[in-house]
């Protein structure tokens, strides 16, 4: 699904974020990102997200290289994506409803089935009943929540998150990774940037470690692919 | 949670179950919805909305004004044109016999509505009493001035200038008629003044077409700017750039709109305030002028313009400062 081949990232000026990057994810896996500060990990998500482009390499979604897709194709590319942002992104003079009916929005979809689809993503993190609610007065794990149900409200099949349980205690923490297991379980590829060493050792799940932009350990938790 | 689906992500379909109908009409709900929210947002902001229609309105107003004077000068030009007098100043030494004769031929003219026999004695007294010049005259010892038959044209057939020439001449013709004239010359240059009027009018409106660009664009600028965030998580989410350019570009329409129509108050306050100062005046000169209005058409024309002009600015400031803005 996600297939990185010798990837390299050299911003101007010289610095190298990235360092010939070799990884690959098949579809329906789930795997924690993990590394210091200025590892490489929000560089290799901002890549996937195609904010960024490789300076070498390529890589792969679901077999085609997307390193040369032309401009005006990425917004339909961004639309294969969901991404929690671990600022959530939330636009606050907007509803929840609204917020989470965003991509459905860009996409074109029809109403009546936008409200369906908001509501089954609401009701999937388990706030429905805020939906009239402005972003503004829910918590923060409850922001973060919509930010997941904004993510997966267009059934992506790869689903990227950046910190999500960043400022969360341990117990909502748990509550979003065991969201994000349901969305493994219908095969979207979960890919989770993350330094919440706990956290990933509760997971058992395969771990990606870079360490000044290159791989340092691949695999290595449980159940991994390779 | 269903199966995952690729669907809402390739271009054309969205979602197996979305028809091309339903896809049409979630892109008019769409558009609605976004029309609705611009008009919405406008109205948030009223002191600033006002302030840049009242700007676009005064800045659309003066070219229309100025068109509108010179519609005007030019149908009080073809009013004269059409029904204009022509004076045939017959020869000193015509006996009355002859002069009823050229009366009669006049009158058989087909173009010819009404003739009116002026006797030199006549126009003398008329001179004598118009100019005031009274003791001074009275001192002449021949009347200088010849006998003169005014010719009024027929004005259920209102002559153009070639016909007019043509009338001229055959009055000239009659025997004994002197010389036949109309007073064109007046004519003439109220009619290179209407030109230059013209002229005027294209280049007014030509620059202050360009101040309404420059100010719907500045606004655009502004409101592009104070939604930065919301146009970053649009463009995160795969919002194309014709979505994201979509409200903004509705806004510059309807400010350059909601100016126009201020224009058209202007303008039809104006007219209705001088209509009647007009009316008074060529109801002194015994005339039917009135002053023509902007008209249905003319507003509607006036509204277009504005609503063109707005969305032409926004475009411009969208191309600019959108590209500005990306995700990081």
């Amino acid at each position: 699904m996600i297939h990185f081949d010798n990837l390299s990232k050299r911003y101007p000026g010289g610095f190298e974020a990235l360092k010939s990057i070799n990884l690959h994810m098949d579809a329906g896996e789930l795997a924690f990102l993990t590394g210091h500060s200025g590892a490489g990990k929000s560089t290799l998500l901002k890549l996937l997200m195609l904010l960024e482009r490789p300076s070498s390499g390529a890589l792969l979604i679901n077999g085609k290289n997307v390193n040369r897709l032309a401009n005006y194709k990425i917004p339909s590319y961004r639309r294969q994506l969901g991404v929690v942002f671990q600022d959530h992104q939330l636009l606050m003079d907007r509803s929840v409803f609204d917020n989470v009916a965003l991509p459905l929005q860009v996409a074109g979809h029809p109403r009546k089935e936008m409200s369906r689809r908001v509501r089954a993503a609401l009701d999937g993190v388990g706030l429905l009943s805020k939906e009239r609610h402005s972003p503004m007065m829910l918590s923060g794990g409850e922001q973060q929540r919509v930010g997941i149900a904004r993510a997966v409200v267009h059934k992506p099949r790869i689903l990227l998150a950046d910190e999500p349980t960043g400022n969360l205690d341990p117990a909502l923490s748990a509550e979003i990774m065991a969201l994000f297991r349901r969305f493994q379980d219908v095969g979207v590829t979960v890919l989770i940037a993350t330094h919440d060493i706990d956290l990933i050792n509760r997971m058992n799940c395969r771990i990606i470690r870079l360490e000044q932009g290159m791989v340092a350990d691949n695999g290595g938790g449980y159940g991994s692919a390779i | 949670m269903a199966q995952p689906s690729n669907s809402g992500a390739r271009r054309g379909a969205v979602g197996s179950k979305v028809g091309l109908i339903g896809r049409f009409r979630a892109m008019i709900g769409h558009h609605v919805h976004t029309f609705r929210d611009s008009l919405l947002r406008l109205f948030k902001e009223p002191l600033q909305t006002i302030m840049t229609s009242a700007v676009i309105a005064i800045a659309l107003s003066l070219p229309a004004t100025l068109l509108l004077a010179v519609d005007n000068a030019r149908q009080f030009e073809s009013n004269f044109e059409s029904f204009s007098q022509i004076t045939a100043y017959v020869q000193n030494d015509a006996s009355p016999k002859q002069i009823t004769t050229i009366k009669n031929q006049l009158e058989a003219m087909p173009e010819v509505a009404s003739v009116t026999y002026v006797s030199p004695d006549q126009a003398l007294q008329e001179f004598t009493a118009v100019s005031g010049l009274g003791s001074a005259l009275e001192h002449l010892e021949v009347n200088p001035l010849p006998p003169v038959f005014i010719v009024e044209p027929k004005i259920e057939a209102p002559l153009g200038q070639d016909q007019a020439q043509q009338l001229l001449e055959q009055i000239s013709q009659v025997t004994k008629i002197d010389d036949a004239q109309v007073d064109m010359l007046w004519l003439q240059r109220l009619r290179g003044l209407t030109q230059i009027g013209q002229k005027i009018v294209l280049a007014l409106g030509a620059a202050l077409g360009l101040g309404v660009l420059v100010i719907v664009g500045n606004s655009i600028r502004l409101a592009i700017h104070s939604r930065r965030e919301e146009i970053i998580v649009v463009k995160l989410v795969g919002g194309t750039d014709a979505y994201v350019r979509r409200p903004f570009l509705y806004s510059g329409m309807l400010i350059g709109l909601i100016g126009a129509l201020g224009a058209a108050f202007i303008l039809l306050v104006g007219f209705w305030w001088l209509g009647s100062s007009v009316e008074h005046l060529s109801g002194l000169y015994n005339s039917q002028y009135r002053l023509l209005g902007p008209g249905f058409k003319g507003c509607l024309a006036l509204i277009g313009a504005g609503a063109t002009l707005g969305l032409c600015g926004s475009w411009l400031a969208v191309g600019r400062h959108l590209k500005d803005i990306k995700p990081r």
